[in-house]
């Protein structure tokens, strides 16, 4: 009996909760479409420069701001690879796409708290370049 | 005895979709062929993460009524050592769909006393995709996705352990 009314109480918590975040969460898919939609993958390697450092600097940032399913960064990040953009670059590109979300900032600060937030992004962007060089040079020193 | 009045509703998310709606109104002006592409895109995003929303939403719900918090503290709070971590990582790994799905189960647990640390370690352990990882060996070859995978989780784990002392520090 005791189990039966946590549980009630559990599901009637979940179903708030989702409740509760429903219109963020729509207006983020929202975004997600308009950004997928309006921005082509042509226009994002344009704004590469080609020195590595600045590069992966830029490929994090760029990664922070795109959105989309994981598979579309590793057509991104070859096509680059491709094109001469350094490895470190590519990587930071391909982790800060999956690990910074720009768009969601504000959902997840609206659940985790902003210093939360802002700390977690903070440390997934300077993890996404140094993880971007430790691997290119973890690669080069294998080969 | 009075009532106590009930909470008022809170819409966090309102202004941000009233944005987002007024974009969609302003775009749909200037190119509406592309406006019409990013609805459909959303939509096709929304109709994809409802399943994975309706098995956080379980799990949720399952996890409030069997685990008691004594028992989170257990393994996810201050007393949860190489286990904790290791749920934490080998749970980032699994999960899947877009980061924002988990939100409200992480956030769930971390108001019943799991540690900052561990939320951290999770998000970011996400960063390794299971169902696309023979898409990434297929283009960048099997040694890059071992070594990245590795440094994935190491700096998983490292910026636990950083986000912790940063947010005890300041709390």
């Amino acid at each position: 009996m005791k189990e039966n009314s946590r549980a009630k109480e559990a599901f009637s918590k979940a179903l708030r909760s989702l409740a509760t975040m429903t219109p963020m969460l729509l207006a983020v898919i929202g975004l997600v479409g308009l950004f997928q939609a309006f921005v082509s993958p042509e226009m994002l390697r344009t704004l590469f420069s080609g020195t590595p450092l600045l590069d992966t600097f830029i490929g994090t940032v760029i990664g922070g701001i795109s959105i989309g399913q994981p598979v579309i960064s590793y057509i991104i990040g070859g096509e680059l690879l491709g094109e001469g953009i350094s490895l470190y670059a590519v990587t930071a590109f391909i982790l800060a796409w999956v690990t910074l979300g720009i768009i969601q900032l504000p959902l997840e600060a609206s659940l985790f708290g902003k210093r939360f937030t802002v700390i977690r992004n903070l440390l997934s962007f300077v993890f996404a370049m140094l993880i971007g060089f430790a691997t290119a040079l973890t690669l080069q020193g294998l080969s | 005895m009075k009532k106590a009045p009930a909470p008022a509703l809170k819409c966090n998310g309102c202004i941000l979709l009233a944005v987002t709606l007024l974009l969609y109104g302003a775009a749909a002006l200037f190119a509406p062929d592309t406006t019409l592409a990013a609805a459909e895109e959303s939509l096709g995003i929304l109709m994809k993460i409802l399943p994975i929303l309706l098995v956080v939403f379980f799990l949720t719900a399952l996890l409030n009524t069997f685990l008691k918090p004594k028992s989170i503290a257990k393994h996810l709070g201050e007393g949860s050592r190489l286990h904790g971590w290791f749920i934490a990582l080998f749970g980032g790994i699994l999960s899947h769909g877009p980061g924002y799905v988990w939100y409200p189960m992480l956030a769930d647990l971390r108001s019943q006393g799991a540690r900052d640390g561990l939320i951290v370690a999770f998000f970011y352990a996400r960063a390794i995709k299971l169902p696309w990882l023979p898409v990434m060996i297929s283009y960048f070859g099997i040694g890059f996705t071992l070594v990245l995978s590795f440094y994935i989780l190491l700096g998983a784990w490292l910026q636990g352990l950083i986000a912790e002392r940063m947010l005890r520090v300041k709390s």
